[in-house]
This record gives C-alpha cells, structure tokens and sequence, in this order.
C-alpha cells in the first residue's frame, strides 16, 4: 500500500491534513505529517520531509504532498538525503494538498499503483466543489 | 449494464468514512461503476467524485454498474449502503 507524507509548513495543518484523511484510511495504512520545523516555528524542514518519507515507505513506495513553494524545494532536498534505492519509489504530487491527500490516501487504501495514486492526487486539481 | 436506486440512511451520507467505503467497496469489482444524482454522474472509483456529490442522509441516487461482476457489485454496494455503513 503506497504511504503517504503531508509537507506543510506548518505543523498544525499537515497533523490536521493527516487526522482528516486518517478517517479514510485502512488502519495499517502509513500517512506521516512532517510540517513546520523542528522547533515548532513555520517552515519545511528537508530533514523532517526525509524521516517522514522513510518512516511511510513501503514497498508500493510513497507520494509526497505538498502546500506551497519552499515546500517543494525541502522535498527535493530531502529526497537528495534518501537512499537511491528509495527515491526511484518516491513522488511529488502537484496537486492542492487537502483534496489531494484525501483522494490519494483512499486509492493507496485498494492497493493501488504508485502511479496511479500520483494521479488521483493530481485528479484533485480539476475537482469542482459547486455544481 | 445493471442499474439499482438507493437511500441514503446513515446519519453521514456519503462523505468522509462512508464515501471511502463506498469507493473501496465499489473498487474491489471489475466493472465500471457511476454514480447518477440530480442529473449529474460521476466516477463511483473516484473518492474525490463521489465526495462532490454531496449526497446527503435522506438522498436517493442510482448506482449503475456494467461489466462481468456487475450484480455482485451492485449487491455489495447495496448491502453496505444498508447496512448504514456501520454508522447504526
């Protein structure tokens, strides 16, 4: 089942991100939240983003979302940090972070591809909300 | 194709835990699965389609499903809609 880890800079949201999504999920589902820095203050941290990453890795592999900005750039410093072996598993969703980590964490729970968890994440972008 | 009418009965609807176990349940079938309420269809394999639907406690919708396992499909969706989603 493809693990999932919220980057937000802060550390409020992505845990709020996570309890959202948590009720969704497959109880041995991995949804790890690595917001803020390591000081509590707002920001993204590479090596936060990197333990969180290796603690949601699984064999299916893991997609990152994302909120705004830096939060990429920490991403992909922190997936210089990571073991070869473990970046080719790893992707970045370019999707809007709350949606798309609901639809992502519901496709990972029916096993689904890495990459097809990526693109139901990225689906989030053309979500209308009022019909 | 195979289509049934449902109610929602659960105190929820078709959102957040519900919406994912509908989605789960819908996705462990072959074949295509939409959901059709207040003349709009969406994906019944897409959380984030289901969730724009906004159906409501009380709302009636139609499943349709079509392909080999549709009325195994149609039946498991059914019980679990029944069931309350194990709302009580």
């Amino acid at each position: 089942m493809v693990g999932i880890v919220i980057v937000s800079h802060s550390a409020k949201v992505a845990e709020g991100i996570r309890e959202l999504a948590q009720q969704m999920a497959k109880p041995e589902q991995k949804i790890i939240a690595a917001g803020g820095m390591a000081d509590g203050s707002i920001g993204t941290d590479a090596m936060r983003v990197s333990e969180a990453i290796e603690e949601a890795m699984t064999e299916a592999g893991v997609v990152v979302m994302v909120d705004l900005g830096s939060a990429v750039l920490s991403t992909d410093t922190a997936l210089e940090i990571l073991d070869e072996s473990l970046r080719a598993r790893v992707r970045i969703a370019d999707a809007p972070i709350l949606e798309g980590t609901i639809g992502a964490v519901v496709e990972a729970s029916v096993g689904s591809s890495l990459e097809q968890v990526l693109a139901t994440a990225e689906g989030a972008r053309e979500m209308r909300k009022c019909l | 194709m195979t289509e049934i009418q449902l109610v929602l009965t659960n105190p929820t609807g078709l959102h957040a835990r519900p919406a994912s176990q509908f989605v789960q349940t819908a996705s462990k079938f072959k074949s295509k699965v939409k959901i059709l309420s207040g003349g709009k269809q969406v994906d019944a394999k897409s959380i984030l389609g289901v969730m724009t639907m906004g159906l409501r406690s009380g709302a009636a919708f139609t499943v349709t499903a079509d392909g080999e396992d549709e009325a195994e499909c149609l039946a498991a969706l059914a019980a679990l809609v029944e069931s309350k989603f194990g709302e009580g």
